[in-house]
């Protein structure tokens, strides 16, 4: 058996998948933290000790992310926006033309056609509003894990506005709504409102063709995912375990 | 508060900023020092950069008092004819931006605001006069902005008044008569010495040479021969010396460029950059992009074009200068501005690239819209094109990276084999 690694070093947690030609077989993550060549490693020693092999069984590693020049044992680099392409295109069967990945600290769309190539893709500038960081801000604030967001957004009463997804003032929001007695998952509801509120804002004019994907680790909150399908008026669509496309993805590339 | 110690503490305040800015420029010097592609011909250029963008020292260099002008309106050849050296007011530095970011607008043109800066830190003294064209509000703003910030300008200055629509015989008319009220204010400057017709068409021919040189480096670079840091290293140093030199020093160039690395060639638009702040162009290379073309004002758009004149008198030459500055100029002020697109679809039919990047500013708001008007018309014609909106700070380099490799993914040999289901 010879394995291909996808390493994706995200800014808020660093996914590993191991593969065989496009088989997954293996994926864990750790977060971030100083040192990610380390910790990547022991994802890495981590996966061959799951799967029973020693690393000379390990073809080839491909890394992305923000820090994948970090990693000085890559055989290949690839932008996180390709390998995001790569990953859920495969995942989802060949069917994915909007891909919506909210990532630790940024926001994408791409646009793909029948063949997953990219026909144009957007991502938020230097703000974090709105992504990962942001909800990490909020369980922090509300005290829940961010596993809790989707089943206690449908527990919600009441229409709370949010006005801000920045992960600054946000926080003065939430405290405020707090201290004023309002119920966390009418807190929850409305944080995911302004999130799918901010994704549609930065998709703006694009064209909605065919079956949309939300992917990275917000996309684990149905909630989130019901937001959007509300603010986009569109079913939004999941794969399993959402976090790892982009890991995926770049270890895809190595096929080509 | 204010006194003594708060005075002290203000010049301490400028000082660093100063010494920042100095740092940048000799970083992005050194950087292009080390580049494997740098000819012996750079030299000058990189000499011109290293002495300071200082009007003092285009005075010193060119035994001229100094104008210093703001954007592209203020005919040049006018102004050399009056004996007089121009000067671009421009700054790309983030210590000088950072400077003036206390206490105006957070949204603000990062250039406008750089400029604020470099005011502050006096590093436009010795000029006769400034020339302000009305392009922009943050233009039309500028003078007060400066008294908010505790300084002025202390040459006299001049405004000139732009007409937004261009294609009009009642906005040409209204242009010819500022350029006129140009004409006479440096004539006064001059201390009444009148601007006659043969200076003017000497003028007119060193110009013509300065745009003939610059066209050359341009169909280099289209040709892949020239890497865009060292295009924007040259014509960043256009107003610092003679033109006549300057045009000598890019003629002595052109013969020692040779084909770069293959990568995909793009077209770059919108906001100007400026010496320091090459940030956008070191990134588009670590993506493997190379720029083909522009249409920037700090770029291709420096001069707007040759001269051309039937009528020798002095009106026919004032008149054939003026239209040539206000017809040739693609700037987004404008509201008839179908040439920039024009601009750029040309080349792209003769397959000189395939793709557009768009730099916007933040807080440049006409290149802002016209990033979006245009966009349609680009795509319509099958060209890729990316958006990015930065401003001259260095945090979003990680951001900008990525989808500039993601974009040149999108434009690379590689794209046929990517990721087939």
């Amino acid at each position: 058996m010879n394995l291909n690694i996808g390493l994706d070093l995200g800014s808020t947690a660093i996914k590993l998948v191991m593969t065989e030609g496009d088989r997954l077989l293996w994926r864990s993550r750790t977060p971030t933290a100083p040192g990610q060549e380390a910790a990547a490693r022991r994802l890495m020693a981590g996966g061959l000790a799951g799967l029973g092999l020693d690393e000379s069984r390990v073809r080839r590693v491909a890394a992305t992310g923000y820090g994948k020049k970090l990693f000085a044992g890559a055989d290949k680099n690839i932008d996180e926006i390709s390998a995001n392409a790569a990953g859920i295109f495969k995942l989802s069967g060949a069917r994915a033309r909007t891909v919506i990945n909210i990532g630790g600290q940024d926001l994408k769309v791409m646009t793909l056609d029948d063949r997953g190539r990219i026909l144009d893709f957007k991502m938020n500038d230097k703000c974090a509003a709105g992504t990962g960081r942001f909800f990490e801000q909020a369980a922090r604030i509300l005290d829940t894990p961010l596993s809790e967001f989707g089943s206690l957004g449908r527990l919600a009463e009441t229409d709370l506005e949010l006005n801000s997804t920045c992960v600054v003032f946000a926080e003065s929001e939430m405290v405020s709504l707090l201290a004023r007695g309002a119920a966390k998952e009418d807190i929850v509801k409305s944080l995911n409102h302004s999130v799918a509120r901010r994704v549609a804002g930065l998709m703006g004019r694009s064209n909605l063709g065919g079956d949309i994907y939300l992917d990275g680790g917000p996309a684990q909150n149905a909630g989130l995912v019901a937001a959007l399908e509300d603010e986009l008026m569109a079913e939004i669509k999941v794969v399993e375990e959402p976090q790892f496309t982009v890991a995926y993805g770049a270890a895809l590339s190595l096929l080509e | 508060m204010s006194g003594p110690a708060s005075n002290e503490r203000r010049e301490r305040v400028i000082k660093k900023a100063a010494d920042k800015a100095a740092l940048e420029m000799t970083w992005t010097l050194e950087r292009l020092r080390g580049r494997p592609d740098r000819k012996p011909a750079y030299d000058y250029f990189l000499k011109l950069a290293a002495d300071g963008l200082s009007p003092a020292k285009a005075a010193e260099r060119t035994g001229r008092p100094v104008v210093n002008l703001m954007c592209l309106q203020a005919p040049l050849e006018l102004i050399h004819a009056a004996g007089f050296q121009p000067f671009k007011v421009f700054s790309g530095s983030p210590a000088e931006g950072g400077l003036a970011a206390q206490g105006f607008p957070a949204l603000m043109c990062p250039m406008l605001r750089s400029v604020l800066g470099a005011v502050q830190v006096n590093r436009f003294p010795g000029s006769a006069a400034w020339v302000l064209p009305t392009t922009c509000d943050w233009l039309v703003k500028f003078p007060e902005m400066l008294k908010l910030a505790g300084t002025e300008i202390e040459a006299p200055l001049h405004w000139l008044e732009l007409p937004h629509l261009k294609d009009g015989p009642e906005g040409r008319e209204r242009w010819l008569d500022e350029v006129y009220r140009l004409k006479f204010f440096l004539e006064k400057l001059a201390g009444g010495r009148k601007i006659d017709r043969r200076q003017l068409r000497a003028s007119i021919a060193v110009y013509d040479e300065a745009w003939r040189a610059l066209g050359a480096l341009a169909e280099k670079r289209r040709r892949g021969q020239l890497a865009a840091p060292w295009f924007f290293l040259l014509t960043g140093a256009f107003f610092l010396d003679r033109p006549e030199h300057w045009s000598e020093a890019v003629r002595r160039v052109l013969p020692q460029l040779e084909p770069g690395p293959e990568a995909p060639r793009v077209f770059l638009a919108g906001s100007p950059i400026f010496l320091p702040n090459f940030k956008l162009l070191w990134l588009m290379e670590e993506a493997g992009l190379a720029v083909a073309a522009d249409d920037l004002c700090s770029g291709e758009r420096l001069l707007p074009g040759g001269v051309n004149y039937s009528d020798a008198s002095e009106f026919g030459l004032v008149s054939a200068l003026a239209q040539r500055y206000h017809q040739g100029c693609l700037c987004p002020t404008f509201i008839d501005n179908d040439r920039r697109v024009n601009n750029i679809l040309g080349p792209a039919r003769q397959g000189d690239f395939k793709a557009v990047v768009f730099q916007v500013l933040k807080g440049c708001h006409p290149f802002d819209l016209e990033s979006l008007t245009i966009e349609g018309p680009i795509r319509d014609q099958g060209l890729k094109y990316l958006r990015l909106e930065t401003d001259y700070s260095p945090e979003d380099s990680q951001n900008l990276l990525t989808r500039l490799e993601a974009y040149r993914r999108t434009l690379g040999e590689d794209h046929e084999s990517q990721h087939r289901p």
